[in-house]
């Protein structure tokens, strides 16, 4: 009999957090991503990305999207509550997933998620803001116990602790192809067996995004928050929530940088670490504060259309 | 008599009754248990669920790589090499560290202070990209297929977690029970029955050799400092355990580079900095134990050193081995890092004593090798 009753409380509160009241209204919020204005699309290629004009193949592209509100018409932002799906969704952080485990995305699932289901208060609103990017409390949290979408291993950032807020990868066809960070680590230690990329006309390029320097600032405490939180906020206006739909460019955060080549002595391609050269403009172009320098202006990576 | 007995059968009785709860450890009586997180409390079946999964290979993207190819006991649970390969082909950048009583560490890696746990440690192999290990990245519905069509598992995974088994297969097979019990066979792997525990704790007064008390002299004396850092039961000062209030915590910087003059070290090994963003923090290191040292070859975090014994004469002694590099020592060695004089003697002794730390029934038990090699049979 308990069983029972603490059943039916449980399949209630379930119902209740996404139950759409009389006053709320239920908004879809469509994505589409793109690369330099091409649909993007597991297997396509695309030609003139970043500052050295290559040619990719996308091989991933998933993003944490949170604390999504709308601006109503007394100027007034309202927090929207995210339906909670138990597979892209939580109450807290949805996932937006592009690819299709095809093709060169073999490494990733056939399920694709486009839309961000959300509940807000049935009000007129004008503007639309959202987070890239995973909350705190969530980001720090032990993920061999997290609910979906934070149980994706994929997006899991082990060494770093938390989670990959963008995860955007790409062979690159190029003949110029300088010193990646796995290349010259070999270098430094010729001593011990070194290795060389062998397919020397594609090599991977990855703009993962998350925070760093998490460490507290005493090395034996836990982490309290971090040096770099490095969470995109996106903020629309106007934005018609029955007409526009949200546009993501990544060619447009890449534009400035020479993605056919790594700097010696970082990680390939952008990963958010300190002190890459090839992360400025793309931190830049995100609206994201990067080795002590604040950002030219608001992040450039998704629109209304 | 009769009062006696009865008392002792009582107590037999309540210890059995208690017995589903209490792990033995089954350790000597000056060492204190180590700390197990709540929610993973040790168990019999799990440690045996651990073992047959941390022989798995099929924890591996091309079921090529498992836990214990990088973690071999012979060689006290490291791989005798600078870097390990993962299923890419491709190098790490540090050194596998040995397992030798990881129950007692509060803190795993090299250089990674996040990192409290070991279930959560073990996803950084499993599932790290930044090198690419076992390469299980975006894979881990294929794992949980992998391992619940396997009949040996379907048995295991059910008596290491009968919660879990009632509530289906789903909390059966997931990361929450894969990594609760290859930490909970980790905890076991445990070392303290070296010649040097026997000599020192074990009362045989002849379980070491003369140079190896002479060494041990050298060791925790005040000319090498060695054991500010590698003190304690565990030869480390990074250690928790229950009687302990609190986990101690060491990362230091022991001068090993030094390619700017300011210390800087190689940019994929910075040590701690990488968290801390402090550019103090740059090149420290976790103490890493001394048990078992002399099957760990090569040293330190990148495996940049051979021997022991160039690990003495031509790293500590040298105020660090940046001292010999263009830009001389390091502005930020530990400021115990001082160098110091030492004959030939000196450093055989110290070898021999090292050596001492080396646990033959710890490489040898049977409980720690591999479950899936099938013993021949007898017809």
């Amino acid at each position: 009999m308990h069983k029972i009753i603490i059943t039916l409380l449980i399949s209630f509160s379930i119902v209740n957090s996404n139950f759409v009241r009389a006053e709320d209204k239920k908004i879809d919020l469509n994505f589409h991503a793109e690369i330099n204005g091409q649909v993007f699309k597991c297997g396509e290629s695309y030609a003139g990305v970043g500052k050295s004009q290559s040619e990719i193949t996308p091989t991933d592209f998933r993003m944490y999207i949170s604390e999504v509100a709308f601006l109503n018409e007394q100027g007034k932002w309202i927090k929207a509550n995210l339906v909670d799906d138990g597979i892209w969704q939580n109450q807290s952080v949805a996932m937006l997933d592009f690819e299709n485990g095809l093709g060169p995305c073999r490494n990733g699932t056939s399920a694709t998620n486009s839309v961000i289901k959300v509940i807000v208060p049935d009000q007129q609103y004008s503007g639309l803001k959202f987070v890239i990017g995973v909350p705190f409390p969530l980001n720090h949290a032990d993920p061999t116990v997290a609910k979906a979408p934070l149980s994706s291993t994929a997006l899991f950032w082990s060494w770093q602790s938390g989670y990959r807020f963008i995860k955007f990868d790409a062979r690159v066809k190029s003949a110029n192809v300088g010193l990646g960070g796995d290349e010259h680590h070999a270098k430094l230690h010729n001593a011990h067996q070194s290795h060389q990329n062998s397919n020397l006309s594609a090599v991977g390029y990855s703009m993962h995004l998350g925070s760093t320097e998490c460490a507290a600032s005493s090395s034996t405490a836990i982490p309290k928050q971090c040096k770099n939180p490095n969470r995109v906020a996106v903020e629309i206006k106007p934005f018609n929530v029955e007409k526009n739909s949200l546009v993501i460019d990544i060619g447009r955060v890449l534009k400035q940088t020479d993605i056919s080549i790594n700097t010696p002595q970082t990680s390939p391609g952008c990963m958010s670490f300190p002190g890459d050269a090839d992360c400025v403009s793309i931190m830049d172009n995100l609206g994201i504060p990067y080795d002590g320098k604040s950002p030219s202006g608001i992040q450039k990576l998704i629109f209304a259309r | 008599m009769r009062v006696k007995y009865l008392g002792v059968l009582t107590l037999l009785l309540a210890s059995n009754l208690f017995a589903a709860n209490v792990y033995e450890w089954q350790l000597p009586n000056w060492i204190p248990k180590p700390i197990v997180p709540q929610d993973n409390p040790m168990s019999e079946e799990k440690v045996e669920l651990g073992r047959h999964l941390f022989y798995d290979k099929r924890l591996s993207k091309d079921e090529s790589i498992a836990c214990s190819s990088c973690h071999i006991q012979k060689k006290a649970f490291t791989d005798g090499q600078a870097f390990s390969r993962g299923v890419n082909k491709k190098f790490g950048v540090r050194s596998a560290m040995s397992l030798t009583n990881v129950a007692y560490l509060p803190v795993f890696t090299w250089s990674n202070p996040q990192i409290a746990t070991l279930e959560v440690q073990s996803l950084i192999p499993l599932f790290g990209e930044h090198p690419v290990e076992m390469g299980m990245s975006g894979q881990e519905e294929i794992l949980f297929q992998r391992l619940k069509k396997d009949k040996v598992y379907q048995k295991l995974f059910k008596r290491a977690f009968p919660d879990e088994f009632k509530e289906g297969e789903g909390a059966l097979y997931s990361l929450s029970t894969i990594t609760k019990a290859l930490a909970s066979f980790e905890r076991t792997l445990l070392s303290f029955n070296s010649p040097y525990d026997q000599y020192k704790y074990g009362g045989n007064v002849k379980a070491i050799a003369e140079s190896a008390k002479r060494g041990e002299r050298l060791f925790f004396g005040e000319r090498m400092e060695c054991y500010h850092c590698h003190g304690g039961f565990n030869f480390t000062d990074t250690v928790s355990h229950t009687r302990l209030p609190f986990p101690e915590k060491g990362f230091h910087n022991t001068g090993l580079y030094n390619l700017d003059g300011k210390g800087a070290y190689p940019f994929n090994n910075i040590g701690i900095a990488e968290f801390t963003g402090d550019s103090s923090d740059m090149g420290k290191f976790k103490t890493p134990t001394l048990r078992n040292i002399a099957l760990t070859a090569p040293y330190m975090h990148d495996g940049s050193i051979k021997t022991i014994k160039d690990v003495l004469k031509k790293h500590y002694a040298q105020a660090g081995f940046a001292s010999q590099s263009p830009k001389g020592i390091s502005p930020l060695r530990h400021e115990l890092i001082t160098g110091f004089y030492l004959e030939d003697q000196d450093v055989s002794d110290l070898a021999s004593f090292l050596n001492s730390l080396t646990d033959q029934s710890f490489i040898d038990n049977p409980k720690y090798s591999n479950p899936w090699i099938k013993l021949p049979s007898k017809k």
